[in-house]
């Protein structure tokens, strides 16, 4: 009787720990979906994307470090245009923002021309909890099927990431 | 106590919604507001949209409190964000 006990309430403690886990995610599980509005309002899904490479960026107008980021984020795209015009690379930047015209500044500051979506709710939101976000700026790049292949990875070794993907396809 | 959300949304429940003070618009109403404040109340300010050394909201509101004389006032230990230090911990926010 008192194992039984004992076992219950291990199992109950094992249960309420993964309940609270907040791990991040991995490379090669699915992407968690994304239901949001886009800067203009219509709906926007994530898996509507399927077939594409697509970075999604985590930031805010708030973030100051997502800012700085945003440039190099455009230089990216700007890098791999062709494969925009292809059909085989988006960025999608969801913004953490609470304030709509702060979010619509953002954008228009830096003219950065991808998928903008957000729901407004800052640190509310449920996609930080979906993608168990802990800091801002992150990403993760996902592939033609919407598996994770790379997780916050910046600057050169973001591109490198993407060609190398891009060059494997090739092959 | 009186708890001063000074960051992009007032989250934590009961908290008084000021505004980004980094915006010279909402540090304007901080010090309006803190002027019916007795100057011997308890103020918690917080932020929590970034770690403390990227926050651009937290040093202009804190100046602000010191300069209008609130011996009282205190920073809510924030160090990540308000989602992992506080919504994640189940902590009361405002619905």
């Amino acid at each position: 009787m008192i194992m039984k006990q004992l076992l219950l309430s291990i199992s109950i403690l094992c249960l309420s720990g993964n309940l609270f886990a907040q791990d991040s995610l991995t490379i090669g599980q699915n992407a968690p979906e994304i239901s949001l509005s886009d800067i203009d309002g219509t709906a926007f899904t994530l898996t509507s994307l399927k077939g594409k490479v697509v970075l999604i960026d985590f930031w805010a107008s708030w973030c100051a470090p997502c800012m700085k980021e945003q440039p190099e984020l455009k230089n990216l795209y700007e890098k791999f245009i062709d494969s925009v015009k292809a059909d085989k690379f988006e960025i999608v930047g969801v913004s953490l923002d609470k304030d709509r015209e702060n979010w619509k500044k953002g954008v228009k500051r830096f003219k950065t021309e991808w998928v903008h979506v957000s729901d407004l709710l800052f640190w509310k939101s449920p996609i930080a909890k979906d993608y168990k976000l802990e800091g801002l700026p992150y990403n993760v790049l996902i592939d033609e099927n919407g598996v994770i292949i790379a997780i916050n990875l910046h600057g050169n070794e973001l591109e490198n990431a993407i060609q190398n993907h891009f060059n494997k396809k090739e092959e | 106590m009186l708890i001063l959300s000074i960051g992009p949304d007032a989250i934590i429940k009961g908290s008084v919604d000021i505004g980004p003070t980094n915006d010279s618009k909402n540090l304007k109403k901080l010090k309006n507001y803190l002027k019916k404040v007795s100057k011997e109340k308890e103020i918690v300010i917080y932020c929590g949209c970034c770690p403390f050394d990227k926050c651009p909201n937290i040093r202009p509101a804190f100046t602000a409190l010191k300069d209008a004389g609130f011996k009282n006032s205190k920073l809510l230990n924030l160090p990540k964000n308000i989602k992992v230090d506080w919504i994640d911990k189940g902590y009361p926010v405002k619905e």
